[in-house]
């Protein structure tokens, strides 16, 4: 769906973003993380056709975004960091103007909209003013304005920015729904175990750079840094053995014993917590539950990125 | 199938939204409150005139006819700018330009919805001023025709001023500003088109007084300038009306090459078409500018914290400041 190669963005002397290389497929959802200024947003204005790029190649479902932008205007929906809205505008009379924009009659936009607006849970707004609804409420109309002309291609930029808790929930539930409509999304923010949630893929962004991409449960796990297996025994009458026969496990660099539970910290992947299992119950002892803790993106993305600075 | 009309979706928008705004009722009630003071003064100076035993000549009040037209032009130079000067920051400000900019309407359609839309303005204040032009056309005994010329006279302001208007709005960020520099540049437009006239008739006599080999022809060359005012057309139509002469008039006497004779006979056609020319260049400058955002370096405008998210918000890099997004 889209493919970008070698993507570079200059500003004068500022490198904005630095040969980035990414490939994201139809129907993923794709969480872009990094601090302010690693290039986000500047990509994705990239993709959207909004900015021009210093060298390199994007491209939308075969649609070239910097050679035909008029095209890939119709291919993409952009939601920025900010509302856009206007006032004495209500909210069918909005989406009929950014209707109007792609060249799609009253009619036409009236037959969507009610669909859309159905779907941002605001059907009950359509006769409200814009500027009288709630930050929650004109984030989630964005949202719907974006997907007026049915884009194979939907950019979110920090879509969550500023919002409460009840309306990121909101905001996460409605693009939860159009990833299971099989729709494809590139959605930028802070908020990382929302991303981590929501997003079947990740990339992180760095000064320029994508420190590394991919799908979340991959970079997790190949992020190199230990994760935590919970396991659950029954009887933990001799803990010194337990512990003695963990320690010289591969890949265990660090036992606890919780109040029911061995808390084992671990550097290995799928298969080898599934041999550290097979172990464990060929040494006879009665494992009632066994579990790998999801790492944190928050703790992975700071690790990535050499912590707050 | 039903084919529908197009309308630039930018009009239709500030249609509905100019509609349910008061500021555009108000500003046209007191541009006609201007006006009908004018009436009412030029017709109580003619009463105390009449009053104090000289004759109450009606046909008099022919004059309201280029009091009122250049009331109305004047007005309309500052009513312009006013409602245009906001018609791009206003949407930078809004940050909607962005959004606009991902749609495939061409930046160019972008600022022809705005000048059409500050024309249907400009048309609605035509249309409330008919009744007040009346009085001079009914008292004064001015044709109709004459009334025709005004309102396309208006129009042609509106449009040149319009323009200027939009592209000062497209430079610079704030309204206000762009107000200013719109007022600005028509002023250097008729202030310079007078001066470069003066400094090059002054050289030309100047030399031929000094050589002495031939007579001075004020009429070829330097006058020529004044067809890039906009408001050069405005005098003319006024004396059209006024004296039943023009400009070609005043000049019939001079020894004119038949061309330059066509160019002072159509003076209002050619400078209009020539300062239409120039608007239709503002408003291509507009449009590049308002599309070049693609080399405008990306600036996070939205600096809200996430307070309610914080404990789970990456903390920010240092760096991030001055870094855009």
């Amino acid at each position: 769906m889209l493919d970008i190669n070698h993507l570079t963005k200059r500003y004068g002397k500022f490198l904005a973003v630095n040969d980035l290389n990414l490939h994201i497929d139809k129907g993923e959802i794709f969480g872009f993380v990094g601090p302010n200024g690693a290039g986000k947003t500047t990509t994705m204005k990239i993709v959207c056709g909004l900015l021009d790029a210093t060298a390199g190649s994007v491209t939308v479902d075969g649609v070239d975004a910097l050679k035909c932008s008029k095209d890939i205007k119709r291919k993409v929906g952009y939601v920025p960091d900010f509302f856009g809205v206007y006032d004495n505008l209500k909210t069918m009379e909005y989406m009929e103007f950014f209707g109007s924009m792609y060249g799609m009659s009253k009619e036409d936009v009236d037959e969507v909209a009610d669909g859309l607006l159905e779907l941002v849970n605001l059907s009950d707004k359509k006769d409200v003013f814009v500027d009288t609804l709630s930050r929650g409420m004109k984030q989630r109309l964005c949202v719907a304005r974006a997907l007026i002309h049915n884009p194979d291609l939907l950019v979110l930029d920090e879509p969550n920015s500023g919002l409460d808790p009840r309306a990121r929930f909101e905001m996460k539930e409605v693009l939860k729904n159009l990833g299971s409509m099989g729709k494809t999304i590139i959605i930028s923010s802070h908020i990382l175990p929302e991303l981590s949630e929501m997003c079947t893929s990740i990339g992180i962004m760095d000064k320029g750079h994508l420190v590394t991409a991919g799908h979340v449960d991959e970079i997790m796990n190949n992020s190199g840094g230990a994760s935590k297996l919970h396991i659950q025994i029954v009887g933990m009458d001799n803990r010194d053995d337990i512990r003695t026969f963990m320690a010289e496990q591969p890949n265990v660099t660090k036992v606890n014993f919780m109040e029911d539970e061995v808390l084992v910290s671990f550097n290995g992947g799928e298969m080898e917590a599934a041999n550290l299992l097979k172990n464990i119950i060929g040494r006879g002892i009665a494992v009632s539950g066994f579990y790998k803790e999801k790492e944190n993106l928050e703790s992975l993305f700071l690790e990535i990125t050499g912590g707050s600075n | 199938m039903k084919k529908q009309l197009r309308i630039n979706p930018i009009l239709k928008k500030e249609m509905v939204v100019g509609s349910r705004s008061m500021k555009m009722s108000w500003a046209i009630m007191g541009v006609s409150a201007i006006l009908t003071a004018i009436v009412v003064f030029t017709l109580l100076i003619s009463q105390l005139t009449a009053a104090a035993g000289a004759i109450y000549d009606y046909s008099n009040l022919v004059v309201l006819f280029p009091v009122l037209g250049i009331a109305e032009c004047v007005m309309l130079s500052l009513m312009v700018p006013v409602i245009t000067s906001g018609s791009i920051s206003g949407e930078r400000e809004k940050q909607t330009l962005d959004i606009m900019l991902t749609t495939p309407i061409s930046p160019f359609s972008i600022v022809l919805g705005k000048l059409m839309s500050a024309m249907m303005i400009v048309m609605m204040y035509m249309i409330a001023s008919v009744p007040i032009m009346a009085i001079a056309f009914v008292l004064g005994g001015l044709s109709w025709w004459n009334l025709i010329g005004l309102f396309i006279i208006l129009i042609y302001l509106g449009i040149y001023v319009g323009s200027v208007g939009i592209f000062c709005s497209s430079v610079v960020k704030k309204s206000i500003a762009a107000t200013i520099l719109t007022i600005v540049i028509g002023l250097a437009i008729i202030i310079g088109t007078s001066l470069i006239y003066s400094v090059t008739m002054s050289i030309a006599t100047m030399y031929y007084m000094t050589s002495g080999t031939m007579k001075p022809d004020y009429y070829l060359g330097p006058v020529f300038v004044f067809l890039f005012n906009p408001y050069s057309p405005i005098f003319d139509f006024m004396v059209r009306a006024m004296s039943d002469s023009s400009i070609y008039d005043m000049v019939s006497n001079a020894q004119l090459h038949p061309l330059v004779a066509l160019m002072y006979r159509f003076w209002i056609p050619i400078s209009m078409g020539i300062n239409l020319l120039i608007s239709f260049g503002f408003l291509k400058l507009a449009a590049a500018r308002v599309g070049n955002v693609k080399t405008k370096k990306v600036k996070k405008t939205n600096n809200k914290v996430n307070n309610q998210a914080a404990t789970a918000a990456v903390p920010e890099t240092k760096s991030s400041d001055n870094q855009g997004n």
